[in-house]
């Protein structure tokens, strides 16, 4: 082994035992090209070093090894890195966050182009679980684990993160990439989207399109695409939704409306004709645009968009009548006949989206009230659990601001010391969104 | 486990999941995959079912054609067609799903049963039939146990309707002092 390897070694175990961790990330991150240039021996190192004490020193090695052009003996990096992630010190691993979230993209990126996502699952959510200080902060190894759930058509992973809201984000080497971001609400509306929980996909889709990034006000390729596919896919997700489109929020950045909308003409006429609610200006649109669906691979979303219009236009009926034969039905909505409008009726009291009893006898469909008379102690339940998530948002609410105001930077601004030539803003508006 | 009536469906899911995640090479059984396919059709969870089949290796699916006659039975739950679900759920199955299967039979009639107590104030009977996946007299037999009528020229049943549940309500101190934290909150 080389002298310089040596001294590598003997520079990890001392400082790891010393406690002085911050010595040791600027030390390795100064070693790096010493560790490239040893490549062929980093393995005899790694077997000199406890994955548990001397993790931030192993994970130098790993990031190394990643990075190299072409990797000579891929299953054993594998192992090295499950046992890695398992093993390591959690603690020393917050101390180089930097290079932790560059070893779990790395990571990704390989096993994507192995077309071995299902592989990096579970290393991947306990990587997340190793590095999170609460369940409700964001990292950037999110938008990875996301991705790897989609390619290997095994959703399930990722909801545990999904399905608590972000409050925080972890800073890792001080910045946190917009893209990453992005595409976590991006892959995170789309898994929504693929196990048809719609409402919690159109709020991550909304995010993706018109969260407001200071980082972002000159937006690079990549994340403007990002913007605008997930626009995209938020309006049709909000035509089966809501049927229609909602406002984006005031404070979604201004490249939405100058620069996307432009771009989704195709998605705009969808959602006039929806608004008509008439089936064959529907159905003439999904035509003229099909090429456009097709090629957005969003021509699945457009056809739940048809059904979800008769659905719509169903529903609007039973404000009108009490009762209504089939067959008048079907005419209305613009149904083959009876015995569809029975299936749609029938499918529609299934999943409680109408309250009716269909009697077959007549032919005729009665519609009901909603049956819930908010008085059941199930209902005071619901009621409970929504109180307590305001209460909790209050406190949540309160805290962050309190955390700004004693945030020495926002202070100086808002007191008027406010020098013109001295650029004070401009630090602190990667953190703000 | 098989012939046990009382298993513990949601806990082996979930010990599934959790088993495939930690498959070598990211490819389990396809014992595994049958069952995890099964439950995911028992708790009528057709999407992760629908990707779950996705994810199966071509090979494991040629090797083990009862993977395919099980997602027989999720493509005809994902179309709503239950008379297609019935005829497919009629098949020998194996040891290791057979128990998912019978309990997936029972819960599909048991909610087609729901739903046209629910859904109808009259049905035929020969609609009814195909619904609950039962012959002609059997469901008549079937629907008249449960109270339902039948009407003089024996066409059409009338479900009869379930009444509303009351459950019992909380202790009244306790509401009280939910409803004193809600005010206080409220207030501030």
């Amino acid at each position: 082994m080389a002298a310089a390897l040596e001294q590598y070694v003997t520079t990890v175990q001392t400082l790891s035992s010393q406690g002085n961790f911050t010595a040791l990330v600027e030390f390795i991150s100064k070693n790096m090209e010493m560790l490239g240039k040893n490549a062929p021996h980093l393995d005899n190192v790694l077997a000199t070093l406890d994955y548990q004490q001397h993790s931030i020193g192993v994970m130098g090695i790993l990031v190394m090894k990643l990075n190299q052009q072409s990797i000579p003996d891929f299953e054993t990096l594998f192992v090295q890195i499950q046992e890695f992630i398992t093993s390591c010190n959690g603690e020393q691993a917050r101390y180089a966050l930097e290079s932790f979230a560059e070893l779990c993209h790395k990571f990704t990126l390989q096993i994507v182009e192995r077309k071995q996502p299902a592989r990096g699952l579970s290393i991947l959510v306990r990587a997340i679980q190793k590095i999170q200080l609460h369940p409700a902060q964001l990292t950037s190894i999110h938008s990875d684990l996301c991705q790897l759930c989609l390619l290997s058509k095994n959703l399930k992973p990722a909801l545990q993160f999904l399905d608590v809201d972000i409050t925080d984000i972890s800073r890792e080497g001080g910045h946190y990439d917009a893209k990453d971001f992005l595409l976590y609400f991006y892959y995170g509306g789309m898994i929504y989207t693929a196990l048809k929980i719609y409402t919690r996909a159109l709020y991550f889709f909304e995010m993706a399109s018109s969260t407001f990034l200071f980082a972002v006000t000159t937006p690079s390729m990549a994340v403007s695409h990002i913007m605008m596919e997930a626009y995209k896919k938020f309006i049709l997700v909000a035509l089966i939704v809501q049927g229609k489109i909602p406002s984006l929020p005031k404070y979604a950045p201004q490249i939405v409306a100058r620069y996307i909308k432009p771009l989704c003409q195709a998605y705009h006429d969808l959602a006039n004709a929806y608004a008509t609610n008439n089936p064959a200006e529907v159905r003439a649109a999904v035509t003229k645009h099909s090429e456009t669906f097709t090629r957005d691979n969003n021509m699945g979303l457009v056809k739940q968009c048809v059904t979800s219009m008769f659905k719509k236009n169903i529903q609007r009926l039973t404000k009108t009548f009490l009762t209504l034969s089939l067959a008048d039905m079907a005419n209305r909505v613009q149904l083959s006949g009876p015995v569809e409008a029975e299936k749609y009726v029938l499918h529609m009291i299934n999943d409680g989206e109408i309250f009716a009893t269909i009697n077959q006898k007549d032919g005729m469909v009665r519609f009901h009230d909603n049956p819930e008379k908010y008085n059941s102690s199930s209902m005071l339940l619901d009621l409970d659990r929504e109180m307590q998530k305001c209460i909790k948002m209050d406190e949540k609410l309160r805290e962050m601001d309190r955390e700004i105001a004693v945030n020495p930077q926002y202070v100086q601004k808002v007191s008027g010391i406010h020098d013109e030539d001295m650029p004070a803003s401009s630090s602190s508006k990667g953190q703000s969104f | 486990m098989a012939g046990d009536a009382d298993i513990d469906f949601l806990g082996l899911t979930q010990e599934l999941e959790v088993q495939e995640l930690e498959a070598p090479g990211g490819v389990a059984t396809p014992q595994l995959y049958g069952q995890l396919l099964a439950l995911y059709l028992l708790q009528n969870d057709l999407c992760n079912a629908k990707f779950l089949w996705k994810r199966i290796p071509q090979n494991i699916k040629t090797a083990n054609p009862e993977l395919s006659t099980i997602w027989v039975v999720g493509q005809r739950m994902w179309l709503r067609d239950l008379p297609g679900v019935y005829e497919a759920l009629k098949k020998e199955w194996s040891e290791a799903v057979k128990p998912i299967m019978m309990a997936l039979r029972d819960s599909v009639h048991k909610k087609a049963f729901n739903l046209v107590r629910l859904g109808y104030s009259s049905i035929s009977v020969e609609d009814f039939s195909l619904f609950v996946g039962l012959s002609t007299s059997d469901a008549k037999q079937a629907a008249l146990q449960d109270g339902w009528m039948l009407d003089s020229q024996s066409r059409f049943l009338t479900p009869k309707k379930l009444e509303s549940v009351i459950t019992a309500s909380l202790p009244s101190e306790q509401h009280l002092s939910i409803l004193t934290d809600y005010v206080s909150f409220l207030e501030n």
